[in-house]
């Protein structure tokens, strides 16, 4: 029996449509079945989203600045 | 541990095909990589300016130190004038300095390291004997990633629960779903087979919803 556990397991291979058809077919009747698992899958898919907007760093200006002073001592000004 | 390197470090992506469709920002970074490419030191510096935070946001998150941060993005530039001359242009010039950066933390990373990935520190679902789901999802969070504003606690549960990850799941994940490069690219990069790729990710993906969902269930 295709049970909860079978289906997050497979899910990064779901979500990248590498399953063969049998394999999606049997997620696929288990999600129509278990609504906790499509609020799952739903959040698993949202989770790279979310890192890709929440991991945006500045570069602190200072720093900025002692980079380009270094850029400009180690390469030859034309 | 492998030490091998992506063969695409320095000369702008052998065997990459030139997209048709470039943006403006890669038309914008084309124009200042001719202008440099011709010793032009203003439009490298411009290049620098346009990529340096992304650059250190990257070496950031996967060497956890600020310092460490400084000095890949550092070497990254260095490296990339050094070569900018074999820099055939067939990848932009973004993920080209990317790649390198990424190269340049995972070999800091590696010199550093102590102790390989420690599998049990990774947060993951559970499950009841007979394979369901043992918690039930509270709050359906997934279209918070879709509005206009991140909330700001949520975004630092985010970074922290990304720091937290242990060393080689953290880097795969960083690669592949903050970067957007290939399972290929990643493999060779960090010296591990695609399926081991694959897995990482997964439980990556996996802990990190737990700390986005553990967020939310307490606000």
């Amino acid at each position: 029996m295709f049970t909860c556990k079978d289906s997050i397991h497979s899910l990064l291979e779901y979500v990248d449509g590498e399953l063969s058809e049998a394999q999606a077919a049997e997620l696929r009747e288990h999600l129509r079945a278990c609504p906790p698992c499509v609020d799952f899958l739903q959040s698993y898919k949202a989770t790279p989203k979310l890192a890709r907007r929440a991991l945006v760093d500045e570069m602190p200006r200072e720093l900025a600045g002692k980079l380009k002073a270094f850029l400009r001592t180690k390469l030859p000004s034309k | 541990m492998s030490d091998r390197r992506v063969p695409l470090t320095t000369d702008g992506g052998a065997g990459t095909v030139h997209t048709p469709a470039m943006s403006d920002a890669a038309l914008e970074d084309r124009a200042l990589l001719d202008r440099a490419q011709d010793g032009d030191m203003e439009a490298f510096e411009a290049l620098v300016e346009r990529h340096e935070d992304r650059l250190y946001g990257l070496a950031l998150r996967m060497t956890r130190s600020e310092a460490d941060a400084a000095e890949v993005v550092q070497d990254t530039f260095l490296a990339a004038y050094q070569n900018l001359k074999n820099f055939r242009g067939e990848a932009a010039f973004g993920s080209w300095v990317h790649r390198i950066a990424a190269n340049n933390a995972l070999m800091r990373l590696r010199h550093q390291r102590v102790v390989d990935a420690v599998t049990e520190e990774l947060r993951a679902p559970e499950f009841t004997e007979r394979g369901s789901l043992a918690e039930v999802p509270e709050v359906d969070w997934s279209r918070s990633a879709d509005e206009k504003v991140l909330d700001e606690e949520l975004g630092r549960a985010i970074r922290q629960g990304t720091d937290a990850l242990p060393e080689g799941y953290r880097e795969v994940f960083l690669l592949k779903d903050v970067e957007g490069l290939s399972y290929e690219e990643i493999s060779e990069m960090m010296g591990i087979s695609v399926p081991a790729v694959k897995s990482r990710l997964h439980r990556a993906r996996l802990a990190l919803r737990e700390e986005i969902d553990a967020f939310y269930k307490e606000v």
